[in-house]
């Protein structure tokens, strides 16, 4: 497809990316201030316990401590909301989480005391020096245990806190009808985000009282959070969100923002505090297990007739945005598909594990292990092609899904199916021990904020007088370009080069609130937000324009610095006259514009019938892999995605986002398990959580597929979230290709291969 | 952090001095590698910290007396890319290429894998099928370990307190071709779940000599002499490869660990023999 | 050789992108503590324990791991980051490779990665990919999968940037 736009559908080099290179970004560990102290956490070592004494004298009289704090010391200890972003918790839930632990513990390394000091070996030693007398309570560990009534409980009286449901049609008759039933359980890994960057932060209180933490934030409006820990005004607390050294889901919920300001105000100092890479793994929360169990029934021609599902997620010690996450897996756990008779029932359980919470895919992801294992496995009972299959039950524009909302862009997700599997190539000829496989996998995952959270977003621009501009927007950016994109989008509709436009972000007293980098909704919002505000400036001008030239306004556009006639671009005026002309009037070329997303009611009942998403991204993967069958390693040997993203901003960054997420989701699928023993963490650094290096990820063909059809801007569709979901159940579905065997528990380690051939089946290991 | 001190001499005398004043509380530094991290978890709590990097009597990597040795000193990225190893011991060349990633060969030495004594130290059982000998040095003596004594328990080995290594040398074989298979969790960086190296005399598929070494299948890294006599005079073929590699299996002892099962690395440490010595003989999987 | 001085601290110079540094340190200091302790802070920590890369710098010709490192270890020698490669106004080949590739998407692991990258063309100027892959494969990145990574080191290779 030709691209119409002068800057966006092209591939560009960001600005924030040469400052990048050249190493001149200061993240968030590497900002200093005069005076600076340095902050510890004292954590648990206990998964469940009563804390029966605390004694902190020691730590604090040890020479350059400047503060130890427990929970007697935070003003609001319980007053943490575990629904984050611009507004309040609607629905069910009320969850209660402490900022430190004042009478009991629920997790192994949960923060108890904070330790301020001058330097960080002091900081170190005073941890020594904190001593804790615990009673260690009963515990539960599998959720599914965690059901049962006589079950520990690990707040309040019931560990199940979230529980959603499908109802369409009758499964019942729709399995009389079914001439092949597929049943499976499925298992998906705890993963952990594993960004490079540790959550860090530095806090301060500035001459005005006003307490600033800089910190690396996906959601810079918890500045709401910290003011209700510390009980302070609103209007008293600044968050100032550094370029993110990566974050997917992992710097969205509270991190070290609330302890930062807690030591900065209670000391008076500059504070800052890094979480090591063992505390990354043992205190910051992880993505959701799932047990899901499936029986997918189909007619002989390949018609889907009914799912019935039982879903159950590990919520871990508290609840966060499990339910949310939960929501999620819910409305997509049919998969892109059609079917007339669903029953799906999906709780999620509190344990005393680690706590589980936002991971890009959020709930969307889990299932697709699911759901694409079953269409793959249908495909070999039928004797069918995999493609055919699914093309014969995809989701159209128009149907309405099973969560009863309606499909309203286009779906390319056979176009997307026959464009990753021919760009594979020949198959690879493989060996006496070496088997090749190839698996497909297509997935759907929402883009933008569930709709009765009535999401909005906010953007400021100007143009200055000699025709650059300024783009104001709240929105973080954690490496995917949301600032390239608004750059990019202010561009094309003032008609300037990117390095005309200077954007400034992410503070939270500074520019205007744009809402979370999460629910990849960054596109879609704060760049229909930008767009929005550029369109009302660019009217400004074309409205100053048309008195001057003497044409109507709508026949007016921007061009490369210009004012032109569209029709006949030799007519124009300079922008520079134009603004000019507008200051002297005083219609100033600036606009603050807020975009707003769907606003539905929230969901009326645990049955989900109500639209909850304002749109989906369909795409899909597919893998060739070779398994020894000697050891069961796995080598992955070639990839391709495809994916429809409505248009791209920049083709660079769509591209990126979906070889990243082929990376990512090929470690849930294939390496990657944080491990917990009675909830005592085995795998809490990189030595033993591994993640995919250079070797382990092939080259990867990135096919961008542009239908036009989004809710973004320019007809944009998200592909934060949506690239990662179909990674890793192509690469389950390329191992079942290559052994014959269908490996049900995620991540297919080569252990569990080699046991799957020697059993001829999937043991659980 | 505790109390440490730095110390860099410039002579063996000097560093075996140090050694023999200060004993276990000195730390050879070598690449430094694990050293740090010890530290930073606190498993090192004081002591010297010993750099050893101006030493020349730990550098060379040379021929002696049909013995070829190689320095404590020497980096495994400078091992791989010798000449002498490129045309005399290219088997080494291939082990080393698989070790870690290009940082950490730089920075490594084969003398600090063999003294951090780990049961999965990637460089031991290719050493331990080239029948390597480690040279220690204290300021009472000079003595030759066979590598097949050096260990003792996880982490452990014979050093006394006041010996370093001064370099690792074994015979040059005259015939024969190796095998090295390593298990890993992924094709980059990783800690092995088993390894498995060989070092095979054949003429003509029958075999002459056979060295059988394993690693992440018993305390120690281990020469599996009980499996190898089977194999002597035997004519190999891809089945009888397969049927004598099993025996293996009665000879390994692994545990369960966040890598992996006692019983797959049992299991596997078979399958992992018959690939190290198909690869030795040269033939295609 | 570092003598100690009466506050158990050492004195260390190193040459840092061409310029002396010096300071007094304890013995367990790391190359990268001191590095970020001197204002080198586009060498980043991403575990302290070796394990990804991000600390990578060369030393003595050679990319090593910093964190793991002990500062007096590199007493007298040469050290480069990544600000020694370019300038806003003449940036290294690789670096504006990276940037029209798009070989970096936080850039986190970038400044690690590029001095692999260039720790690798210097002692092998025309790698395949597979040689691009094992020359970086210790620096982890979790945002690019990378593809574009090894675009981009390839383009330098194969001389797009004389």
């Amino acid at each position: 497809m030709k691209n119409k736009y002068s800057v966006i559908g092209t591939r560009i080099a960001g600005l924030d990316e040469k400052d990048k290179v050249l190493g001149n970004v200061v993240f968030a560990e590497d900002f200093t201030l005069p005076g600076l102290i340095y902050g510890k956490v004292f954590r648990s070592t206990k998964a469940s316990a009563r804390i029966k004494a605390l004694d902190v004298s020691k730590a604090r009289s040890l020479p350059g401590v400047v503060c130890v704090l427990t929970a007697e010391d935070v003003p609001n200890n319980e007053s943490v909301k575990n629904v984050v972003g611009q507004t309040t918790e609607v629905g069910l839930l009320e969850a209660k989480h402490q900022v430190l632990a004042r009478q009991r513990v629920r997790y192994w390394g949960e923060a108890i005391a904070l330790v301020a000091a001058e330097s960080l070996d002091v900081a170190r030693d005073a941890l020594k020096l904190i001593e804790v007398e615990y009673e260690e309570l009963p515990a539960v560990f599998d959720p599914l245990e965690a059901m049962k009534p006589d079950a520990p409980k690990i707040h309040g009286n019931n560990n199940v806190i979230a529980s959603w449901k499908l109802r369409k049609g009758d499964v019942e008759e729709g399995f009389a009808r079914a001439e092949v039933i597929v049943e499976n359980t499925y298992r998906t890994p705890r993963q952990e985000h594993a960004h490079i960057e540790p959550e860090s932060g530095v806090a301060w209180v500035d001459d005005m009282g006003v307490i600033n933490v800089r910190y690396a934030a996906q959601v810079i409006e918890h500045y709401r959070d910290i003011a209700t820990v510390l009980g302070v005004p609103e209007s008293r607390v600044r968050v100032i969100g550094t370029l993110i050294g990566g974050g997917f889901g992992g710097k969205e919920d509270v991190t070290v923002e609330v302890f930062l300001a807690l030591m900065a105000w209670k000391t008076g100092r500059p504070v800052k505090l890094t979480f090591t890479r063992e505390e990354m793994g043992y205190a910051r929360h992880k993505r959701h297990p799932y047990v899901l169990k499936y029986k997918t029934g189909a007619t002989k021609d390949g018609k889907l007739v009914a799912l019935e599902a039982r879903i159950v997620s590990d919520a871990g010690a508290y609840v966060y945005l499990s339910p949310w996450v939960l929501i999620y897996s819910t409305v997509h756990s049919t998969g892109p598909y059609l079917i007339p008779n669903v029953k799906v029932d999906a709780d999620s359980v509190l344990t005393n594990n680690i706590m589980t919470s936002a991971f890009r895919g959020f709930g969307g992801m889990q299932v697709v292990a699911a759901y694409e294992a079953q269409m793959d496995d249908l495909a070999a009972e039928l004797g069918m092609d995999p493609i055919e299959l699914r093309a014969r039950n995809f989701l159209k524009k128009g149907d309405v899904t099973a969560s009863y909302q309606e499909i309203t862009s286009e779906v390319w997700l056979e176009k997307c199916a026959r464009a990753a599997v021919d760009a594979l190539g020949p198959k690879s000829k493989g060996g006496k021990t070496r088997k090749v496989g190839r698996g497909l996998a297509c997935a759907w995952q929402s883009y933008g904020r569930m709709t009765y959270l009535h999401d909005t977003s906010n953007c400021w621009v100007n143009l200055e007088m000699d025709g650059s501009a300024v783009v104001r927007t709240g929105i973080p950016d954690l490496g995917g370009g949301q600032r390239e994109s608004v750059r990019a989008i202010a561009a094309e509709v003032l008609g300037l080069n990117v390095d005309e436009i200077h954007v400034i972000s992410t503070d939270s007293q500074v520019t205007p609130l744009s809402g979370t980098v999460t629910a990849t909704r960054a596109l879609y919002m704060s760049g229909n937000a930008a767009k929005l505000a550029s369109e009302n400036v660019k009217r400004i001008i074309t409205d100053k324009a048309a008195e001057i030239l003497g044409v109507a306004a709508d026949k007016l556009d921007l061009k490369n610095h210009r004012v032109v006639v569209a029709d006949d671009p030799k007519t124009s005026i300079p922008l520079v006259d134009a603004i000019k002309q507008c200051h002297f009037e005083g219609k100033i070329p600036q606009s603050l514009a807020t975009f707003r997303a769907p606003f539905t009611e929230p969901i009326s009942s645990d049955v989900i019938k109500d639209p909850v998403f304002p749109d989906f991204t369909f795409g899909a993967q597919a893998a060739e892999v070779e398994v020894d069958v000697e050891t069961g390693e796995v080598k992955v040997l070639k990839w391709a995605t495809a994916y429809d993203i409505g248009q791209a901003i920049n083709v660079n960054r769509v591209e990126g986002q979906m070889e990243g997420g082929v990376a990512q989701g090929l470690g849930f699928g294939l390496m990657e398990d944080y491990l917990e023993v009675d909830g005592v963490p085995w795998t809490w650094n990189f030595h033993d959580y591994i993640i995919p290096t250079s070797k382990d990820v092939p080259d990867i063909k990135s096919i961008v597929l542009e239908s036009g059809t989004g809710k973004g801007p320019f007809g944009a569709k998200g592909i934060g979230e949506p690239a990662i979901s179909a990674a890793g159940p192509a690469a389950a579905n390329a191992v079942k290709d290559a052994i014959g065997v269908r490996i049900t528990h995620l991540p297919i380690t080569a252990e569990r291969i080699f046991f799957a051939l020697r059993d001829k089946s999937d043991r659980q290991v | 952090m505790g109390k440490f001190t730095f110390f860099r001499p410039t002579a063996l005398a000097e560093l075996l001095d140090f050694k023999a004043r200060e004993g276990g509380k000195a730390r050879i530094l070598d690449g430094g590698s694990n050293v740090l991290v010890y530290i930073n978890e606190g498993s090192i709590a004081g002591g010297a910290l010993v750099d050893v990097k101006s030493l020349e009597a730990i550098k060379g990597i040379e021929i002696r007396d049909g013995l070829l040795e190689i320095g404590a000193g020497e980096l495994i990225a400078d091992i791989m890319n010798s000449d002498l190893i490129r045309k005399k011991m290219p088997f080494l060349r291939e082990v080393l290429q698989k070790f870690a990633n290009p940082l950490v060969r730089n920075m490594a030495t084969l003398a600090g894998n063999i003294a951090d004594s780990s049961p999965i130290g990637d460089t031991i059982p290719p050493l331990l099928v080239l029948e390597a000998e480690v040279v220690a040095a204290s300021a009472r003596e000079q003595r030759v370990i066979p590598l097949e004594e050096f260990f003792t328990a996880p982490g452990k080995n014979v050093l006394k307190d006041d010996e370093v290594i001064l370099k690792v040398r074994f015979p040059l074989p005259e015939k024969g071709r190796g095998g090295h298979i390593k298990l890993g969790l992924r094709r980059g960086t990783s800690c092995s779940v088993a390894s498995v190296a060989v070092w095979l005399v054949a003429d003509k598929n029958k075999v002459r000599d056979i060295r059988i070494a394993l690693g992440g299948v018993a305390p120690t890294p281990i020469r599996a002499r009980k499996t190898e006599s089977p194999f002597k005079g035997q004519s190999l073929d891809w089945d009888k490869i397969t049927e004598l590699s099993e025996t293996v299996m009665e000879e390994v002892r692994p545990i369960t660990d966040v890598r992996g099962s006692a019983e797959y690395r049992k299991q596997v440490s078979a399958g992992l023999l018959a690939k190290a010595v198909r690869q030795a003989l040269g033939m295609e999987e | 050789m570092s003598e100690r001085n009466d506050n158990g601290l050492y004195d260390i110079c190193i040459t840092v992108n061409d310029r002396e540094i010096r300071g007094k340190i304890k013995a367990e200091t790391s190359l990268l503590d001191f590095l970020r302790e001197n204002n080198f802070t586009e060498v980043k920590r991403g575990c302290d324990k070796g394990d990804c890369g991000a600390c990578t710098v060369i030393k003595d010709g050679r990319a090593i791991l910093s964190c793991i490192t002990l500062a007096l270890q590199a007493d007298g020698s040469r050290v480069y980051t990544v600000k020694s490669l370019g300038s806003w106004d003449k940036m290294h080949p690789l670096q504006q490779a990276f940037v029209d590739y798009e070989a970096l998407q936080c850039g986190f692991c970038t400044p690690g990665m590029l001095m692999s990258a260039k720790a690798l063309l210097d002692s092998n100027p025309k790698p395949t990919r597979e040689e691009i892959r094992e020359a970086i494969s210790g620096n982890l990145c979790r945002c690019t999968g990378y593809q574009k990574i090894v675009d981009a080191i390839e383009a330098v290779a194969k001389g797009e940037y004389r």
